[in-house]
């Protein structure tokens, strides 16, 4: 700009090295910064402009100067939201050219007068007030341009400042700062701040153009815009300039402008926070994200832009920063914390109002290439720590010449085995490391020998315990289901040594003889329902591959079988003893297909859940858990026994999922809800979902345990699973598809270690017949700031814990207790969040929060509408509820996220398209809102267990025509899409195909919806638009606002 | 000699009381410290539960049919609490969730045995007062 020669000498410094010279020019001027108070006038005035000036006005400006900091940075944002009548100064003020007249006078006239130069930039600014000129950012960049080291924030700032205004007052300001922290570091500072700043700023371009008021900064201001922040501080007239970037964006508009409120944060942080020394300080980079929530003065706009709101449209992100900065670690599919810094004291901890945990999925599937690697030591035995049993893991260190190892969870030195030994290389380091995947890998498996065993590994065992009542018949799933087995024998794990049984049952139980010497299955009936016993001793349980041809068999005359079977009761508690009893020699997989209320024999139920008066009382949990002992007894037995139970519930009409859910949650199992079977319809879902139950690998009759360094301990557990001991989670059977939470505690007051190591073991028979142990090693670093744990925190950990931790609430609450509670926590998260912030910013209006947790408040929201807890007794039914919540609690995290936030894409002009091959299929997702959905459109919602495929009212007939043929026109709930002879029905069965291979644990059913066609619509899809106001829920919007509210009420 | 005698029996109840509490106590520190596995922690505890109330409910409603009103007042609250654990059939550990309430069956039986000491030493009390009362009147 016009800045005197001074100032361009001050640049040329700058250019140098951007940070620490411009600074200590500053700091000459620091004094200034008193006088920047003044400036600050101009944007100061939005915060605390006599205050800073008083301070200031010693000379001892470096130290004060950290108020300055915080309250330039408030400046911008908030120094409209605070007084109004400051923003008018601004825009003055931001004239640039005052500044510069200013500057000469301003690093020796700046210091003295923090009152005077108020007025001087009062004055100033008036002249100027150019008209409100929008444009900051490119005045912002223009600064820059000039400025060489731009990239860096801070510096460019500071730079600029004292090179337009003589903003060397404001420059001093944060030379104090500057000084005290070598440049380097704060260059390093600065850069982080600046990648999380952009994705704001891409935000606010929208919010600027509404508020052209609040940025009335002329063009030359812009250099001056950049003083601003400094400005605020020290001097006045670049205060001016700098106070708008802020407030006039309500973000923070530009990069350069976000920079500075990284500064000042950090800077406060280390001096407010930690009390260190300012040099000390450097290592605290603190960034945060905002949204202004303040109106806009004279318009009735809640002040909140929707295009603006975080959204997670790439899915799931995971933090990348923690696995560079450890790369021995295991892969976050396996084991993410939520967060990756570990408090070092109780009271941290007291502080963080978010669980501190970690969510674990020890079998994810591994992409190729990355499998795990198998160890096996035979001749050593496998090598872990003698006094806590860790396994070796690459974080052990090896002393002695390596004779000696120390444990890196108990720090006790083990001494090497014989066979193990290796000598140590110059650095320390194994000379066999590399052919040692345990010391070089988060996650590997050891082959574990007999002392492992407590018997014999059992083979994989699977047993269908099948109802045959007049409705399953009915309703065809029967004929699936047989099928369906019968289509996955050659690929069930563990041939040859796969055992295999069933039971079918109405208001008898049949059992099955399947002797491989017979050439058909004997069928024995008992009726005897109260005394069951097992009319067999064995060969109701067979080899498959020696009585193959028996079962084929079976599976052929199953359906035939009962086809007139008219009758109507199901003694499904009986038929379960049965199994149990046939099974508990050797335990193995228990897949339960249940189409009616269980009628008869013990564990019996009667109709429950239809009653309306019911919900919003205390009773109201009472629907939501097993009403009848037996069901929590059988469990426990099952796991005893190591038999996993799969409920399959497919009935048109109330079949308590409540209770016969309970039998899958403690055995590791999963429920699988199909209401209102129908074959023509749910076919294609049933078939894929069981055939996927019957084909994954298998781990069987494991246990999992999760150690961690001394001073730390897991408490609770969360998940589909039974504990055998505090800490010790039994699992009859586990696949990939299950993850499991936990949360943790301190012992100790204060931790003195570093770094925290975890280690997830999983030990278990693997369906071939080998006993495995499966370790993943991870290690966090300990902090002792509540910054730096906000910056290492996992959304996508915390939401699964809170999801677990708010499923559990309704199993003892209401559900609106539920829900309210992970509101709560995410506001005292904010919060605490805020208030690490907040005094020194002045934040007004506007939202802070941390770049990791951006997702968090739609991520709440979501889980709040998510089907296990949304609304009350006409929202959901209730063993749809029931069913949902008992999936939720086992989803690993990346589904859960998918499934609370799903992909919602529109497919009609990719139809369109001539030549377009899926590969090149490119669709961006869309806000799930309605306003996403245009009528001429056509769109997929996929939450990752259905798709909703939404034809707009105003679709092209010809789209419609090709993918449906002559059904367009009917009714859509009885359309089943299938391939058509057309380009356009071809690829979007590509499309479709392409989708569910993303994920294979879950089918996702096609429902088609045509816009308007209720209730139809607003049951697949309308209710699920979690970001619209649905039925007396909050939208994303309302939502953000009354987060924000409660932020601020006793911050 | 008759309320001497009474005394004696209500001595003997509590101190039952007392063992059976101290041996669910028992019961769940061993589980704690994976001395026993929850199947048979759970089923020791249960197995003692109803023993438990229903030697309380007699020893009360003793207290009351004796004339020792002010006694029987004390031991009312624990029989109402154990009472409506029943009617909402929460009286039983349950396995499958044991180790989360873990710490809650702990610190409600620490506070029963806290309570029944407190009336154990009302009760000798009473007795040895009976006791030298009877010997007054003897002579």
């Amino acid at each position: 700009m016009k800045t005197t020669g001074t100032e361009n000498a001050d640049r040329a410094n700058f250019p140098q090295r951007p940070a620490a010279s411009p600074f200590t020019a500053a700091s000459q001027s620091t004094t200034p910064f008193l006088s920047s108070g003044p400036v600050v006038g101009s944007e100061a005035f939005a915060f605390r402009p006599a205050p800073p000036n008083a301070p200031q006005t010693t000379p001892s400006a470096p130290q004060t100067t950290r108020p300055y900091l915080s309250s330039g940075l408030m400046v911008g944002s908030e120094a409209s939201g605070f007084r109004p009548t400051q923003p008018v100064r601004y825009n003055d003020p931001s004239i640039p050219r005052p500044p510069s007249s200013f500057v000469p006078p301003p690093t020796g006239t700046l210091q003295h007068h923090p009152t005077p130069q108020f007025f001087s930039t009062a004055q100033a600014p008036p002249p100027r007030t150019s008209p409100g000129q929008p444009v900051f950012p490119p005045p912002i960049r223009a600064p820059a341009g000039h400025v060489p080291s731009p990239p860096v924030y801070l510096h460019s700032q500071p730079q600029i400042s004292s090179g337009q205004m003589g903003s060397p007052p404001q420059s001093i300001n944060y030379v104090p700062s500057g000084r005290s922290v070598p440049p380097s570091s704060s260059d390093s500072l600065f850069s982080a701040p600046r990648s999380t700043l952009q994705p704001l700023q891409s935000a606010f371009p929208g919010y600027s153009s509404k508020s052209p008021n609040a940025v009335t900064q002329p063009p030359p201001v812009q250099s001056a815009p950049v003083f601003t922040h400094q400005g605020g501080y020290g001097p006045p007239p670049p205060a001016t300039s700098t106070p708008f970037l802020a407030h006039q964006r309500g973000y923070v508009p530009p990069p350069p402008v976000a920079a500075p409120p990284a500064f000042y944060s950090r800077e406060q942080m280390q001096h407010q926070g930690s009390g260190l020394p300012m040099g000390a300080v450097q290592g605290l980079t603190e960034d945060f994200s905002s949204l202004s929530l303040a109106s806009v003065p004279g318009s009735l706009d809640p002040g909140l832009d929707s295009k603006v709101l975080p959204r997670p449209l790439d899915g799931d992100v995971e933090p990348k920063s923690f696995a560079e900065m450890y790369p021995l670690n295991c892969n976050s599919r396996y084991l993410r914390l939520t967060t990756s810094a570990i408090p070092n004291s109780q009271s941290l901890t007291s502080r963080w109002h978010l669980p501190l945990g970690a969510v674990v999925c020890p079998l994810a599937e591994a992409p190729e290439g990355e499998e795990v690697p198998i160890v096996n030591f035979a001749t050593t035995g496998i090598i872990r720590c003698r006094r806590c049993r860790t396994y070796v893991n690459p974080y052990m260190t090896f002393t002695d010449g390596g004779r000696k190892f120390r444990c890196n969870i108990c720090a006790l030195l083990n001494d090497v085995p014989g066979d193990y030994f290796a000598q140590l290389d110059a650095n320390g380091r194994r000379i066999d490391l590399n052919e040692r995947p345990e010391l070089t890998k988060g996650t590997v498996e050891f082959i574990a020998p007999a002392e492992y065993m407590v018997r014999p590994p059992m083979p994989p065992l699977y047993f269908f315990v099948i109802d045959v009542s007049i409705s399953a018949v009915r309703s065809g799933m029967l004929e699936v289901v047989a099928q369906t087995i019968k289509s996955c024998l050659d690929r069930l794990p563990g041939f040859p040594r796969t055992q295999i049984g069933f039971i079918t049952f109405d208001s008898s139980i049949h059992f099955y003889n399947m002797k491989s010497s017979l050439t058909q299955p004997q069928m024995m009936v008992v009726t005897d329902l109260d005394d069951i016993f097992v009319p067999l001793p064995d060969d109701l349980l067979v080899n498959l591959s020696e009585s193959r041809s028996v079962v084929d068999v079976f599976l052929d005359s199953l359906p035939s079988m009962f086809q007139d079977n008219v009758n109507m009761e199901s003694a499904f508690g009986p038929a379960i003893k049965a199994a149990f009893m046939v099974m508990n020699q050797l335990g193995g997989k228990m897949l339960i297909f249940q189409n009616t209320l269980p009628s008869l024999g013990v564990g019996r139920l009667r109709l429950r859940g239809d009653d309306l008066r019911v919900y919003g009382t205390d009773k109201e949990h009472t629907l939501r858990i097993p009403e009848d002992p037996f069901y929590k007894q059988m469990a426990a037995d099952c796991t005893k026994y190591q038999i996993a139970v799969n409920v399959y519930a497919l009935s048109d009409k109330y079949t308590d999922i409540a209770s016969l859910g309970t039998l899958a949650k403690y055995t590791g199992g999963q429920i699988y809800y199909y209401p209102s079977f129908q074959s023509s319809i749910h076919k294609e879902k049933l078939r894929h979902e069981l055939a996927r139950d019957l084909t994954r690998e298998t781990a069987w009759e494991s246990v999992l345990r999760i150690r961690c360094g001394k001073g730390v301990r897991f408490t609770t557990y969360h998940g589909n699973f039974m504990l055998r001991s505090t800490d010790l989670i039994a699992l009859p059977a586990v696949d990939c598809d299950k993850a499991y939470a936990m949360q943790m505690s301190l012992e100790e007051t204060l931790l003195t270690t570093q770094t925290v190591y975890f280690q997830v073991a999983l030990l278990y028979t693997s369906s071939s017949g080998e006993r495995r142990i499966r370790v993943h090693t991870a290690a966090a670093p300990v902090v002792s700031e509540l910054g730096e744990m906000y910056r290492q925190a996992d959304t996508g950990a915390i939401i699964s814990l809170f999801c677990r931790l708010a499923i559990e609430k309704t199993l003892s609450y209401k559900l609106e207790e539920a829900r309210s509670s992970i509101q709560q926590r995410i506001v005292k998260a904010f919060r605490e969040y805020r208030n690490l912030y907040a005094v020194q910013h002045r934040l007004g209006g506007r939202m802070i929060y941390p770049e990791s947790l951006k997702f968090l408040p739609l991520y709440g929201l979501a889980l709040c509408k998510s089907i296990p807890l949304r609304g009350g007794y006409a929202d959901a039914q209730l063993d749809e509820r029931c069913a949902a919540g008992h999936t939720m609690m086992a989803l690993p995290v990346k589904n859960l996220l998918k499934l609370l936030y799903p992909n919602l894409v529109r497919v009609d002009e990719y139809l369109g398209k001539a030549s377009s091959k899926p590969d090149e299929l490119n669709i961006s997702r869309l806000p799930v809102t309605a306003e996403s959905l245009d009528s001429r459109g056509l769109y997929i919602y996929d939450d990752g267990l259905r798709f909703v495929i939404w034809f707009g009212k105003m679709l092209p007939p010809d789209i419609a025509m090709n993918l449906l043929g002559e059904d367009f026109a009917t009714d859509f709930s009885r359309v089943i899409l299938s391939e058509r002879d057309s380009e356009m029905s071809r690829k979007l069965m590509e499309i479709l195909k392409k989708f569910r291979e993303i994920d294979p644990s879950y089918y996702q059913m096609n429902h088609l919806v045509r816009q308007g066609e209720q209730p139809r619509e607003g049951f697949f899809l309308l209710t699920n638009l979690i970001e619209d106001q649905v039925g007396g829920m909050n939208g994303y919007i309302d939502w953000i606002q009354q987060i924000h509210r409660q932020v601020q009420q006793n911050a | 000699m008759g309320d001497l005698f009474a005394w004696l029996l209500f001595f003997l109840m509590l101190v039952s009381l007392l063992a059976i509490i101290v041996y669910q106590l028992m019961c769940l520190a061993d589980l704690e410290f994976d001395y026993i596995n929850p199947y048979d922690s759970a089923s020791r505890i249960n197995q003692m539960v109803l023993p438990e109330f229903i030697t309380q409910g007699v020893l009360c409603f003793l207290y009351l049919i004796t004339g020792h009103w002010f006694m029987s007042l004390l031991s009312v609250p624990y029989l109402y609490y154990n009472v409506t654990l029943y009617m909402k059939r929460k009286h039983l550990v349950d396995v499958t969730e044991i180790f989360n309430q873990l710490n809650w069956e702990k610190k409600q039986r620490l506070f029963k045995l806290g309570y029944l000491i407190f009336i154990l030493f009302i009760s000798l009390f009473w007795m040895i007062w009976s006791a030298l009362e009877e010997e007054e009147h003897a002579f």
